[in-house]
């Protein structure tokens, strides 16, 4: 909140209005007599703001407010009237007991002449304050108000009804004759309006019609058809451009649904040439979001788009470039016949159009067009304020990315970006960010990079960049051809610059005296041996450090201090570290372990980093619908917001598998097994609203596994003892041998206890079962009225569901730059297994299935399914002991047996792959 | 001279009006909201929708207005009695004297509500509709049948009326503007 709204707000916010004044207030001038109608209107509003900012009043007090506010009926002011059927709605909730008896007076007023101007008010609170024995009572009032000739009453009756539905549907059924004619009729506004207000044309009531009628019939796919017809054809003279709108989207669903497809979307087709913008651009929306459009008929709705793309009006061209653009993500070939429309758009007034249609310029590119539109890019890049540049920079930082063979035009574009005087920190930064992003994704552009790096830092005034641009010319420059370039340029800011880029140039330096060339050595040791006089002491121990390891000629300790090759995890660190220090006293005692904490490759980090990137740009881009455009403050609450979540998911798992690693070490018998390696998430073992409610996860150890059942006794007047779960491996095998059970000696009505089962894992590899478990207890009833617990209880068992040990659980995701080389890489070993799961219809679903119980990282952006019939799935991982996966799975839906999966797993070890297809084939 | 006698008229109210406010009870069908209807001028309707919750009405009698709550007699309502008796003029009690299996539920709910503390002093009347039907009980048996002889710490009257025939109807105005509790 910005200083000016806070102080206007602050009266309304802070004293002024206090629960309890306002409540006596309200109590107060409501049972004046004469009634000061002003006054009311204040208060009331005061107690509407209270209700509305999540103020609550006991039920004691809410009916107090009711009873007073029901008082105030009899006033003929129409102001005071509305305002109190406002405040009976918020209070509905809180009094539940005595809104009722307000019914006859609000039934009064809806019976009265249509031209009140509180009478849909009165319809809106009688739908509220009545309950599902009533609606039949006002069933005549409800059928008059729907046909009334005023359409706010009408719709006001429309809107009522369809919130009643849940409660007195078959009512609201006899009622579709009278909504069919509001579909339909011509209404106004009543003659009595306020003023200062210029009613428009009456459209909500036949849209309000339309929705309820919609929810009528929307079970029964033949009338939902007919209704389709019925206000589609020509002679329907549906007017309303929101019920057309409406329609369109049943339309849509119905089309989506199944049969009938084809005139469906003919059906659409129509609606492209309406005469009204929404409903035109509605029905291009509807045909280009169908499941599986086919190019034909996506061709004619991108035609209508293409018009409205050179639209006058800025609403009416907005829509359509975000439908285009989002319509570019799945099928950039088709909406690439816009693009001379597009292009103008770049530099419309209007920076979300000119965003979307950047962005979806850049979907819709190919390889031949790239150089063409880099260089329209670059054209007015000079016309435009940075945090759209920043967009900008981006979008083709990814196209940089994707057409590695455009590299040098890339990379011309994004010197001369550095060059152009000007230009935000921001700005200037997403350039050198997407120069990196180059050096490391795209091959044989190092070294060109690396110089329009040089370059730039020569003349850059800020500092985080050119200590950023150091670091990676450090990291980058000395396997590039000719190391020694970068050397002078390095050394020119230890002489030119201030001490933060001096240090960095020093770290910099030091990585070069790496290289395999005993001159650059030597020129690397004469430059450092001058920075040992630096006025500051963090360059000049630098320096001292560098020079101590190359002096000592262990080249390999010297490469693991001055260019490792793997750092800590610094999120996990930070948990770890915060743990430490927040943790009891006695933990002081004992140092920080660094060696809980994960250490990272570069390459780890940098796969990392650029799935996380993909991850951002590739999202749909969400562009504030004012004229504003993306602001840098939302880009950058939107990366940071993005990034929050990623790390807390992170967290959470980290959390998650802490908290099962504590609990299961605070039981002795299971501690001796060690850490757990992973644990499963929770799986249900019963149905949610079973008397005895199970839920298991799976906890593997290097040796054993552990079986954890969560048992839940509903039963509000039964004690458990003795639960236990006989869980028995289904096909015998002998791998998993069971040790002990750690029963729940007992479990009172409506409590959870755990139940551990440990098996040890007879040989030392993957070890796969399905357990059949069976719930055993002894039943003790408990006497309602004494709360005693019967002694003698019955012994019983409980069938649960089988709880399956697969592949999955000894697999965790990860991510890797590239599938097809590493798929290429383990061509020797390969698994195939085939599947059917029929219980799946949707490729969707599927594919959700497949990954949660491989619980392995999908790849490519495959989880993505993009066509109906056939996809193929592409997965990576890594076993608990770090043996990699890599798995392809093709798969076919059809609507009679499901989907067909054909999986095909490599790994480094044989018998992973086997177990990957194998689990796979047995699904 | 006629506008200037409704100026004077009109003057008078303004400074000499008074508005009395009346709760009408009673078991469902005694008769409330007919009543109500009888007072404002409006002709008898066999049959009426029961009321739900309460209804209310102004009634004019020369410079006083009544305020009448005509409140639903169905069991569900009959808590709510109370909240809408506090600080009334008077109470109005019906009851449907040709109704004999109603007169036992008729003296505990208003019994039950005349012991509130709020209802302390209100002064009530108790009016038995319907004497136009032959069984219809006298006014002092309704007297006798709901006890009103009990009740001593507020001014109580009895009236037998008939809103169909509209028997009494003047009384009970006449009652109405005379006995106020100020």
């Amino acid at each position: 909140m910005s200083a000016l709204s806070y102080k206007k707000n602050d009266d309304i916010e802070s004293g002024a209005l206090d629960k309890m004044t306002v409540y006596q207030e309200c109590q107060r001038a409501f049972a004046e007599s004469p009634i000061n109608a002003r006054k009311c209107r204040k208060l009331l509003a005061k107690l509407i703001h209270l209700l509305t900012i999540g103020e609550t009043f006991s039920e004691f007090e809410a009916t107090g407010l009711f009873i007073a506010v029901s008082k105030l009926f009899p006033h003929k002011d129409p102001s005071l009237r509305q305002i109190v059927y406002l405040a009976i709605k918020e209070l509905v909730p809180l009094s539940n007991n005595d809104v009722i008896m307000v019914t006859s007076s609000i039934t009064r007023d809806v019976q009265g002449s249509s031209d009140l101007i509180y009478k849909p008010n009165a319809i809106r609170a009688l739908a509220r304050v009545i309950d599902g024995s009533f609606v039949q009572g006002i069933e005549r009032l409800m059928k008059t108000a729907i046909v009334d000739r005023h359409t706010s009453v009408s719709s006001a009756a429309l809107v009522s009804a369809y919130h009643l539905l849940p409660i007195a549907k078959d009512t609201i059924r006899r009622w579709a004759a009278e909504v069919q004619e509001a579909v339909t009729s011509q209404k106004n506004f009543p003659a009595v309006t306020l003023p200062n207000y210029a009613p428009g044309p009456a459209v909500l009531a036949p849209y309000h019609a339309l929705s309820l009628l919609y929810e009528l019939r929307a079970h029964d796919r033949m009338a939902l058809i007919k209704l389709i017809q019925q206000f589609s054809g020509a002679s329907a003279h549906l007017q309303s451009p929101n019920a057309n709108v409406m329609l369109i989207r049943f339309i849509a669903k119905a089309a989506n649904d199944g049969a009938h497809r084809q005139q469906l979307v003919a059906l659409l087709e129509r609606y492209l040439g309406h005469k009204s913008d929404m409903v035109a651009l509605e029905a291009a929306k509807a045909v280009l979001t169908l499941r599986d459009v086919s190019p034909k008929e996506a061709a004619s709705a991108i035609e209508s788009l293409r018009a409205f793309l050179a639209s006058p009006r800025t609403i009416a061209r907005f829509a359509a470039i975000r439908i285009l653009n989002r319509f570019a993500m799945t099928n950039p070939g088709a909406v690439a016949v816009c693009n001379a429309e597009i292009q103008p758009l770049i530099t419309d007034s209007n920076r979300s159009i000119a965003t979307y249609a950047i962005t979806a310029l850049l979907k819709t590119g190919n390889e031949a067009s790239v150089d063409k539109l880099v260089t329209q890019i670059s054209g007015f890049m000079s016309d435009i304020t940075d945090e759209f540049r920043i967009v900008v920079i981006d979008a083709v930082r990814s196209l940089a990315l994707k057409f590695h063979a455009k590299k040098s035009t890339m990379l011309q574009f994004f010197g001369n970006t550095l060059r152009n005087d000007g230009g935000s920190a921001q700005y200037k930064a997403a350039v050198v960010a997407a120069l990196f992003d180059m050096i490391r994704y795209v091959p044989d552009c190092r070294d060109t990079a690396l110089g329009i790096l040089c370059e730039f830092i020569e003349d850059c005034e800020y500092t985080e960049i050119v200590v950023s641009v150091l670091h990676t010319l450090g990291q980058e420059g000395p396997a590039a051809a000719n190391p020694t370039v970068y050397i002078r340029y390095i050394y020119n800011r230890i002489v030119l610059e201030n001490a933060f880029i001096r240090a960095a140039a020093v770290s910099a330096l030091a990585k070069f005296a790496l290289v395999d060339d005993t001159s650059v050595k030597k020129s690397v040791k004469v430059l450092l041996e001058r920075s040992l006089e630096d006025e500051t002491d963090e360059v000049r121990d630098r320096a001292v450090i560098a020079l101590k390891l190359l002096e000592s000629g262990d080249q390999a300790q010297a490469k693991a201090y001055i260019s490792p090759e793997s750092r800590f995890s610094l999120p996990i660190l930070e948990h770890k570290l915060a743990l430490y220090v927040t943790g009891s006293g006695a933990d002081f005692d004992t140092p920080f372990d660094m060696s809980s904490v994960p250490l990272i490759t570069d390459q780890e980090a940098r796969e990392a980093a650029l799935k996380a990137h993909r991850e951002t740009t590739e999202a749909t881009p969400v562009v504030n619908g004012g004229a504003g455009g993306p602001t840098p403050a939302s880009a950058a609450a939107a990366t940071t917001a993005n990034l929050a979540s990623k790390s807390n998911s992170h967290e959470a798992a980290i959390q998650r598998a802490e908290k099962y690693a504590a609990e299961l070490a605070a039981i002795p018998d299971l501690a001796a097994f060690g850490t757990p390696l992973k644990s499963s998430l929770a799986v249900a073992l019963t149905e949610s609203e079973t008397e005895f409610v199970v839920t298991a996860i799976k906890h593997i150890f290097p040796s054993h596994v552990v079986l954890q059942y969560d048992v839940h006794n509903t039963l509000p007047d039964a004690q458990l003892s003795n639960v236990s779960v006989v869980a028995s491996i289904e096909d015998d095998s002998e791998e998993l041998v069971e040790e002990f059970i750690l029963p729940v000696d007992e479990l009172g009505p409506d409590s959870h206890g755990t139940v551990y089962v440990a098996l040890e894992k007879t040989e030392d590899h993957l070890a796969v079962a399905s357990f059949e478990n069976i719930l055993k207890f002894t039943l003790h009833d408990i006497n309602k009225t004494t709360g005693e617990v019967s002694e003698d209880g019955d012994e019983d068992e409980y069938q649960i569901e089988n709880l399956v040990l697969g592949a999955g659980d000894y697999l965790e995701g990860g991510f890797i730059g590239s599938f097809d080389h590493l798929w290429d890489e383990l061509a020797n070993t390969e698994a195939v297994d085939t599947a059917t799961l029929s219980e799946y219809k949707g490729l969707e679903e599927a594919v959700q299935f497949l990954i949660s119980q491989l619980s392995l990282t999908p790849l490519e952006s495959s989880d993505e399914v993009t066509s109906a019939s056939t996809h193929t799935l592409k997965l990576f991982g890594k076993t608990l002991t770090g043996e990699k996966v890599i798995v392809q799975i093709k798969m076919a839906a059809s609507q009679r047996t499901g989907v067909v999966v054909q999986c095909k797993a490599r790994s480094g070890d044989e018998e992973v792959a086997e177990l990957v297809a194998g689990f796979v084939g047995s699904l | 001279m006629e506008w200037f006698k409704n100026i004077y008229e009109w003057l008078l109210s303004l400074f000499w009006s008074t508005e009395l406010d009346i709760t009408l009870l009673g078991l469902q069908n005694a008769g409330k909201t007919s009543l109500l209807k009888a007072i404002c001028g409006s002709d008898f309707t066999p049959d009426s929708i029961p009321t739900v919750g309460f209804a209310m009405k102004r009634v004019k009698v020369g410079r006083v207005t009544l305020k009448c709550w005509d409140l639903g007699g169905q069991p569900r309502f009959r808590s709510m009695w109370e909240r809408y008796c506090r600080g009334v003029n008077a109470v109005v009690f019906i009851l449907d004297s040709a109704d004999p299996s109603t007169f036992d539920t008729a003296k505990t709910e208003l019994h039950s509500l005349l012991e509130k503390e709020s209802m302390e002093g209100i002064p009530l009347l108790v009016l038995g509709n319907k004497n136009d039907i032959a069984d219809a009980i006298p006014v002092d048996k309704v007297i006798q049948t709901l006890g009103l002889k009990e009740i001593t710490d507020r001014e109580v009257s009895c009236y037998s009326i008939s809103v169909k025939e509209a028997n009494n109807l003047s009384a009970v105005l006449k009652w109405l503007i005379a006995n106020r509790k100020t």
